[in-house]
């Protein structure tokens, strides 16, 4: 069976709709109650499955999280959305090891917290960073940033 | 027994991305390892999100002083895409070459640093003086010799002229024949196998749970490379071989990216010689339709991949950027458990991070809470006459 037809034959039940925009690429939508059952049955097909990253991208009131996954030669894009008021998630660290900074990283520039992440503690941002600042997030433009450093810098 | 934790770093910004370490040890023996990024973090993804596609490049050139034509190739491919435009024959066999040159002044690079951090000073100067060699070739066709400009959104800028191809093939035999000598070197000669065969062991179940990328990941006998996975430019086109190594150490690690520096050298031929006449870029609009993207190359130091999304504006609503060293750390923090003190720059340097000078170490006494600090050229120094009294 050809790698992409495995793919979509394993996530039937959870895909709420898949794209597949060219040769070797996949967008798959599933919700997220679904994600660490989705990426078990990804992980645990034959074969080589690898992630190649974790991005996040703000979509208005949710943030929308798109895991990469190699799997042979097709590249996965699994796509969840969370709310802005609520960013909570299940970890995939115990699933995939190699998750951990990534999750640390959107943690930090999203703040999507990720229940289960034995660490997350600030990767990127540094320690005198304002708390609710998420840079990543529109609504945090540049010159909201500067101005929020900036009075923090004082009180510090 | 008690444990002691020393930070090692963050680094002086003289290079890209300084990082910090903390390293618990037992006596000799570092028992865990936790990173701390973000020193100079640049904020490029919030930055490209202001620009438009085209001042992008400049930006996406700028990621990385080393490997900065995978990024911008990562990049304008996924604009690329979403335009729906499909660049002409000859953009894509120049993008090769530079990309494999570029790997070729990397990985030269490289070895250098990792000769260095064994204090072999020699090979160290040997190796950056040949560098010199795919520099001046570099130069000769991008007129620069980092940062190229070559990329642009729908090909390159520059065309590799024919009167170019005999210095080229000149200074690629001299590159050939030193990389088969250091080889030699490398196989053979006990002061660089004594610090790195069984050192920085990754086997192969961790380096993929851990999702390493690039020469990190094939030394440890992972047959994984985009250039053959996911064909872009012009690879698909030109035949080359995926290097591994089983050995799982720095001592593989050394030998893949001089395997690689020999394959590399095969495909500029190759490509020098088959590469089809006609334009070098074609005309693309200011607006890119909406859609998404993901773009990725085989970076020197590994796997790239680029997220594009736009809403058919001028500029992109979101770029995610994730760079080969940050797949790597993971796995690296693996290597680095059991190792002793004296093998830690070693084994660092053998993931190739974009981590410049350390700048300083701090040794932390749990006990009596006494705190040393130590220059990354005292840890150097500590680790080769550790060695020397071994």
């Amino acid at each position: 069976m050809k790698a992409s037809n495995l793919i979509e034959s394993q996530l039937k039940d959870e895909a709420r709709e898949i794209t597949v925009p060219r040769e070797r690429r996949m967008f798959i939508r599933i919700a997220k109650e679904n994600l660490r059952k989705s990426m078990k049955k990804l992980i645990g097909l034959e074969g080589l499955t690898h992630l190649s990253t974790i991005t996040g991208v703000d979509v208005g009131s949710q943030v929308e999280l798109i895991y990469h996954i190699v799997y042979e030669d097709i590249l996965v894009s699994l796509k969840v959305q969370v709310s802005k008021e609520k960013p909570i998630l299940p970890t995939i660290v115990d699933l995939i090891p190699g998750a951990l900074l990534y999750e640390r990283e959107i943690h930090d520039l999203f703040g999507v917290r990720f229940k289960g992440n034995p660490d997350l503690s600030r990767l990127i941002l540094p320690d005198t960073w304002p708390d609710g600042v998420f840079p990543l997030r529109k609504e945090w433009t540049p010159e909201r940033i500067s101005e929020k450093i900036e009075d923090n810098h004082e009180n510090y | 027994m008690k444990t002691i934790k020393i930070p090692f770093g963050p680094q002086h910004p003289a290079l890209e991305e300084p990082i910090n370490f903390i390293f618990e040890v037992e006596e000799e023996r570092v028992v865990n390892v936790k990173p701390r990024l973000g020193y100079i973090h640049r904020g490029i993804e919030k930055l490209a999100e202001n620009r438009t596609y085209h001042q992008n490049v400049y930006l996406i050139e700028r990621i990385c002083g080393i490997c900065s034509f995978a990024h911008t190739t990562c990049y304008t491919q996924a604009v690329e895409e979403l335009l729906g435009i499909d660049i002409p024959e000859r953009a894509k066999f120049i993008r090769t070459i530079t990309a494999e040159m570029e790997r070729v002044q990397n990985h030269y690079l490289w070895l250098g640093l990792t000769a260095k951090e064994t204090g072999f000073e020699t090979l160290f100067m040997y190796a950056w003086r040949d560098r010199e060699t795919i520099l001046e070739v570099l130069e000769m066709i991008s007129g620069k010799r980092v940062n190229y400009g070559m990329n642009t959104i729908g090909g390159v800028r520059r065309d590799i002229l024919e009167t170019m191809t005999e210095q080229i093939e000149d200074k690629l035999s001299h590159l050939e024949d030193r990389a088969q000598y250091y080889k030699k070197i490398c196989t053979k000669e006990q002061t660089i196998l004594k610090r790195t065969v069984g050192v920085g062991i990754l086997r192969p179940r961790d380096a993929l749970s851990l999702c390493a990328v690039g020469p990190t990941l094939r030394a440890s006998g992972i047959p994984r490379d985009v250039r053959a996975d996911d064909p872009y430019a012009a690879y698909d086109e030109v035949p080359f071989k995926v290097v591994t190594y089983k050995r799982c150490d720095v001592a593989s690690r050394i030998l893949v990216r001089i395997d690689e520096i020999l394959e590399s050298i095969n495909i500029i031929r190759y490509a020098l010689e088959n590469m089809p006449k006609g334009p070098i870029q074609v005309k693309v609009p200011q607006r890119v339709p909406k859609g998404e993207a993901v773009s990725q190359v085989e970076a020197p130091r590994g796997e790239n991949i680029h997220y594009l999304k736009s809403d058919g504006s001028d500029k992109p609503v979101r770029l995610k950027v994730r760079a080969p060293t940050l797949a790597n750390l993971p796995p690296l923090c693996k290597m680095l458990i059991d190792v002793n003190i004296a093998d830690i720059p070693v084994v660092i340097a053998g993931i190739d991070p974009c981590i410049a000078c350390a700048e300083r170490v701090m040794l932390v006494d749990t006990k009596t809470k006494k705190r040393r600090i130590w220059s990354g050229d005292k840890l150097w120094r500590y680790s080769c006459e550790w060695y020397r009294k071994k």
